[in-house]
């Protein structure tokens, strides 16, 4: 199996701990058609960073969909969190999704809520009093700017107002993987950058994050951070780590 | 289920409106109104039927058939003493003579009665209990010590038919009333299926977000609830009118057959349970309905 390696610096605190997902020899086809993704074996380490790039219709969010327990393989194996993600029962599934945060390529905000209960809805759904949670969405509104806009319905907000809304739904909770899928793809470079850092603050607390997109300029933003590439379905080697993965330190007695 | 039904006030805001759809409150409440209307007829054929079987089946009719009138009349006092004597009997009332000839003159016409037609003489019975057969035997035997010529009638042999038409009516309207709650769990269930798909997008995006199935059928539930709720009340409000109405019609019948016919007031206890028990099955249609298509979803 191929291993991308996380950042350097979290190499040997990585090395002790297991895997976040493992993916081994996995297939995903839609009905009777072709197969979307084709001998997928990758694994993905906590605090880790990764970008998943490829041109449009190459996999990317059929992958995502696999990462964040939309869909499951045709074929192959997938371990998440330790577990066997595609033996897993049905009703465990909402307790392995509260630990993975999405944004939605098209954001998927409730339309009938506000700016602040679209913000607040992983939490509470996770079952968050209302006392705990107004603090950190409150703090969350005033870090994407929008604290102005906490009562605005998404209908009223711009596109890249929107955008900002969903990473930070999905940010709220703390998640210990964040799947992104063209995070930035409506924001001006400035909004950018700054929720790339929001992406790295929480990396650096141990979040592994994978984010899809076009934009190959956002990989010199996150120092150390690792491309998947797919290629009409199948991972390929751009930066050679899939070749020669550097392996994980392991610490031995 | 109960619990589920307070929902916080932002879990509501998730499914918007008030209601599930317009009309579900007003579809809820017609069926309720028929649903109360055949549990009332259900309840008053019911209770008539067990009130007037109990009191016929005690009823005894003793014919003293004698042509000669002076002895008809004399044998009619002898068994009506006999009769009172009775540790068995209750009640005795020799029927007037007058009373038979009305009964009998739209049959055989005036004036004949007397004198050409040898008519019996009558005595009602009103027994303490249900007689067996061995106890009819002995009322027959004491009153035949008095007057030979006697045919003791038991009320409950004709009457038969007519309880068993009105035991069958009963179990008619308990099927009719079933028909209506299967009826009514169908409303509910495709209207929960009609917002389910219009709430699709909020659903799963909870379901991303680690949202259970639970957690989506309370929503759910208590927009059903409040629907039923609503209709319930109106149904209720609307049928106890009509009972009433009804109720006061009949007891302005005159006596007959009908007149034991009345709608109990146990009946109120059992009539406010039904949109009670509706708004239950309503919650769990929802659920159940919920639960089994976002099963379809991973």
């Amino acid at each position: 199996m191929n291993s991308l390696c996380p950042v350097m610096p979290f190499v040997p605190f990585v090395a002790l701990m297991q895997s976040v997902v493992e993916f081994d020899n996995v297939g995903l086809r839609y009905g009777t058609g072709v197969e979307t993704l084709t001998d997928l074996s990758f694994t993905l380490y906590p605090g880790s960073f990764y970008f998943l790039t490829g041109a449009s219709g190459a996999g990317k969010t059929s992958l995502l969909k696999l990462l964040y327990l939309a869909h499951r393989p045709s074929r192959g194996a997938i371990r998440m969190f330790g577990h066997d993600a595609i033996t897993l029962p049905r009703d465990r599934l909402p307790g392995f999704r509260r630990r993975i945060g999405v944004v939605f390529q098209d954001f998927r905000l409730v339309a009938h809520l506000s700016t602040f209960d679209n913000i607040a809805l992983p939490l509470r759904i996770a079952g968050i009093q209302e006392k705990d949670l107004r603090g950190p969405v409150t703090e969350m509104l005033a870090w994407i700017g929008l604290t102005e806009r906490a009562d605005a319905r998404p209908a009223t907000l711009s596109g890249g107002e929107q955008q900002r809304v969903a990473i930070a739904r999905a940010v709220i909770g703390r998640p210990e993987m964040l799947v992104a899928d063209e995070p930035t793809g409506n924001v001006d470079p400035e909004m950018a950058r700054r929720l790339l850092q929001l992406f790295a603050a929480l990396n650096k607390l141990g979040t592994t994050v994978v984010v899809a997109t076009h934009d190959i300029h956002l990989l010199q933003e996150i120092e150390g951070a690792q491309m998947m590439r797919l290629d009409k379905g199948r991972l390929s080697d751009p930066t050679g780590s899939l070749r020669h993965p550097p392996r994980p330190l392991v610490l031995k007695n | 289920m109960l619990l589920d039904f307070a929902l916080p006030e932002h879990d509501r805001k998730l499914i918007p409106e008030g209601r599930l759809s317009g009309q579900m409150p007003w579809v809820i409440a017609i069926m309720l109104f028929l649903t109360l209307l055949v549990a009332a007829a259900g309840l008053t054929l019911a209770d008539a039927a067990r009130k007037g079987g109990q009191d016929l089946a005690r009823q005894v009719t003793v014919q003293i058939i004698e042509s000669n009138p002076a002895q008809r009349a004399a044998q009619r006092a002898a068994v009506t003493r006999v009769l009172r004597n009775l540790d068995s009997v209750a009640d005795v009332q020799p029927v007037p003579d007058a009373q038979v000839r009305d009964l009998l003159e739209p049959w055989l016409g005036t004036g004949i009665i007397d004198a050409d037609v040898p008519v019996p003489a009558l005595v009602d019975v009103r027994l303490r209990s249900v007689p067996t057969a061995e106890a009819l035997t002995s009322l027959q035997s004491a009153v035949r010590s008095v007057a030979p010529n006697i045919r003791v009638d038991s009320h409950s042999s004709w009457m038969a038919p007519f309880f068993e038409l009105m035991r069958a009516l009963v179990w008619l309207s308990a099927v009719v009333l079933l028909l209506l709650l299967v009826a009514t769990s169908a409303v509910v269930i495709l209207a929960v299926r009609s917002t389910l798909n219009t709430h699709r997008e909020t659903i799963e995006i909870m379901h991303m977000m680690g949202g259970t199935d639970l957690q989506a059928a309370r929503l759910f539930q208590r927009r059903v609830a409040l629907d039923a709720l609503l209709g319930g009340v109106v149904g209720f409000i609307v049928a106890a009118v009509v009972i009433v109405t009804v109720g006061d019609r009949f007891a302005a019948v005159e006596p007959g057959l009908l007149s034991g016919a009345h709608f109990p007031y146990y009946g109120w206890a059992i009539l406010a349970l039904i949109p009670l028990a509706v708004m239950a099955l309503a919650m769990l249609m929802a659920r159940m309905t919920v639960i089994s298509a976002l099963k379809r979803i991973l």
